[in-house]
C-alpha cells in the first residue's frame, strides 16, 4: 500500500539520499518531526536554495553558487599551476592536506569510452580555453588510479603537452605507515616503477 | 548447504578478466567479466566501493584474475577474487595501449553473448593483452588484427585467407585480390588503377592474406590492408552503432597530430 500522507511523502523523499533505505528514511522523518522542527525547516530552506542556485564554476567546473568559485577567485593562489581531479570531493581532500596552493579543474567524472563518456562530457573544451590563456605552466593530473583515471590522465597529458605546457602525474605507491608485505602487487609495481634516488 | 550451493551453480577459481564495471547502488558494482569456460558473464559485487574493500584494486580491467561466484539467473554474485599471480599479475597498460585495451573489451562486449563459452577467444584476448603491454605501435597493431581475426573465427565467421573462393586455387603472395565480405578472396586478373577504383569491396594483396593467415603481419602496408579488411568484416557484425573506444582513439590521434 502506498502511504500518500505527508509523512509518507517525506519518507519517500528522504530515500533519494545515498545509503538511505525505508527504515532509515522513516527514522530521519520522525526525528525531524518529533525532535527538531527548526532543523527540519532550516534543512528544507537550505536544500531548496542550494538546489536552485548551485551551479558549476565557469573556470574550474566545481560546484558553486557563485559564477567563479572562491578558490578560483582567490588572488593568493598560484595561477600557473592547475590540478585536474575527477570530483569536487577530490578538491576537498587535497585542500585538507594543505600541500597545494594552485588552482583546480574538476572533470566531474572520467573518460569511459564503453559508457559513451568522451572528452566533451568531462569538460575538456573548457580546460583547453583555460590552457590557451597562456598563464598555466604546469598541469598536475590527479585523476583516480583506475584504468579510466589513467586513460583520462593520458588523454589530458597529450593535450597539455601539445600546448607546450608541462603535464605531471601524481605519484602512486606505498601508503604512509603501510607494511610492504600487505601492499597489493599492482601498487608495488607502481612503487618500484616510480622509485627515487635517496 | 553443499547441496544448496551446487544447485545455485557455484563456480570456483575460474580465470577471468574484468571487461567493464558500472557502479550499482551505494557501494556495489555490476561487472562484465570474461572467462574461458562460462564466456562473458554479469556479476554483482557487493560492498566493493566502500573504503575498506580490498577488492577495489583487484577488480580492474586488464588484470588476470581468479574469481569465484554463484549464479541463479542471468546475473551472478561474486564471492572471491584474487590476482592470478601465476599469470604474472598483469602489467599496467599505459597510454595508447590502454585505449587499445578498451577497444578489445568493447569488441567482446558487443560480439559475445552472455554465457556462451569461448575458450579460444579468451586465449586470444590473453595473448593480445600481453602484447599491448610491450607498447610499441607495430606490436600493438599486430596484436589487434590477430585478435580481431581470431575473434571472428571463434564466433563462427572465420575468414577464408588461403585460397581463391572462385577457382579454389591457393592464394599467391604477388597477386591482387578482391575480398567478398561474405565469401572470401577472388583473384583480380585485370589490374589497372581504374579497375581497382571501380571494384566493389576491398582490394588487397595476396601477401596480406597470407600474412593474416599465418599471424605474420610485419610490413606496414600489410598491416594497413589487414586493418581495412578486418574493419569492414567487423562492421557487418557490429551493426550501425559506432565503436566508442575507436572514436576516442581517433580523437586522441587527432590531438597528437594537430598543432
Amino acid at each position: 500500500m502506498i502511504d500518500d500522507s505527508l509523512i509518507g511523502q517525506l519518507i519517500t523523499a528522504l530515500r533519494c539520499l545515498p545509503g538511505v533505505g525505508p527504515k532509515s528514511a522513516q527514522r530521519m522523518a520522525f526525528h525531524l518531526l518529533e525532535r527538531d522542527r527548526t532543523g527540519a525547516r532550516r534543512l528544507a530552506q537550505t536544500l531548496s536554495l542550494a538546489a536552485d542556485n548551485v551551479g558549476h564554476c565557469v573556470s574550474c567546473r566545481t560546484l558553486t553558487e557563485l559564477e567563479t568559485c572562491r578558490l578560483c577567485a582567490n588572488n593568493g593562489r598560484d595561477r600557473t599551476c592547475v590540478c585536474v581531479v575527477e570530483m569536487p570531493g577530490d578538491v576537498q581532500a587535497i585542500e585538507r592536506s594543505g600541500t597545494y596552493k594552485g588552482l583546480y579543474f574538476v572533470l566531474m567524472g572520467h573518460l569511459s569510452p564503453l559508457d559513451g563518456i568522451g572528452p566533451r562530457e568531462i569538460g575538456l573544451d573548457q580546460l583547453i580555453v583555460n590552457l590557451d590563456t597562456g598563464i598555466i605552466k604546469e598541469v598536475i593530473l590527479a585523476t583516480n588510479s583506475t584504468v579510466e583515471g589513467e586513460a583520462t590522465a593520458h588523454y589530458i597529458a597529450e593535450m597539455v603537452r601539445k600546448r607546450g605546457i608541462k603535464p605531471t602525474r601524481i605519484a602512486h605507491g606505498m601508503p604512509l605507515g603501510g607494511e610492504l608485505e600487505y601492499v597489493d602487487g599492482g601498487t608495488l609495481q607502481y612503487a618500484f616503477a616510480g622509485r627515487k634516488e635517496v | 548447504m553443499v547441496q544448496m550451493i551446487h544447485s545455485r551453480n557455484h563456480v570456483i577459481l575460474q580465470p577471468a578478466y574484468v571487461l567493464h564495471s558500472t557502479p550499482y547502488r551505494d557501494t556495489s558494482v555490476l561487472l562484465e567479466v570474461f572467462t574461458p569456460d562460462h564466456g562473458r558473464i554479469g556479476l554483482v559485487v557487493r560492498g566493493v566501493r566502500s573504503a575498506k574493500s580490498r577488492l577495489r584494486g583487484v577488480l580492474q580491467p586488464f588484470r588476470p584474475l581468479l574469481i569465484s561466484w554463484y549464479s541463479k539467473g542471468d546475473l551472478g554474485t561474486l564471492t572471491t577474487a584474487e590476482v592470478n599471480v601465476e599469470e604474472g599479475g598483469g602489467a599496467h597498460l599505459g597510454g595508447r595501449a590502454l585505449m587499445s585495451g578498451f577497444y578489445l573489451n568493447e569488441l567482446l562486449l558487443r560480439l559475445l553473448h552472455r554465457h556462451d563459452p569461448h575458450p579460444a577467444s579468451f586465449h586470444s584476448y590473453d595473448i593480445a593483452l600481453r602484447k599491448l603491454v610491450l607498447g610499441d605501435d607495430v606490436t600493438l597493431q599486430q596484436a589487434l588484427r590477430i585478435f580481431e581475426k581470431e575473434l571472428l573465427q571463434d564466433i563462427g565467421y572465420g575468414l577464408v585467407l588461403d585460397r581463391d573462393v572462385i577457382t579454389g586455387e591457393p592464394v599467391a603472395a604477388e597477386g591482387l585480390y578482391r575480398y567478398h565480405l561474405e565469401k572470401g578472396p577472388e583473384r583480380m586478373e585485370c589490374v589497372t588503377a581504374a579497375h581497382i577504383a571501380n571494384t566493389l569491396g576491398i582490394v588487397l594483396h595476396g601477401h596480406t592474406l597470407l600474412g593474416l593467415a599465418h599471424n605474420e603481419l610485419s610490413q606496414g602496408d600489410v598491416l594497413q590492408e589487414a586493418k581495412k579488411l578486418l574493419r569492414k568484416l567487423l562492421a557487418v557484425h557490429l551493426g550501425r552503432q559506432p565503436l566508442r573506444s575507436r572514436e576516442l582513439y581517433n580523437e586522441m590521434q587527432a590531438i597528437m597530430s594537430t598543432q
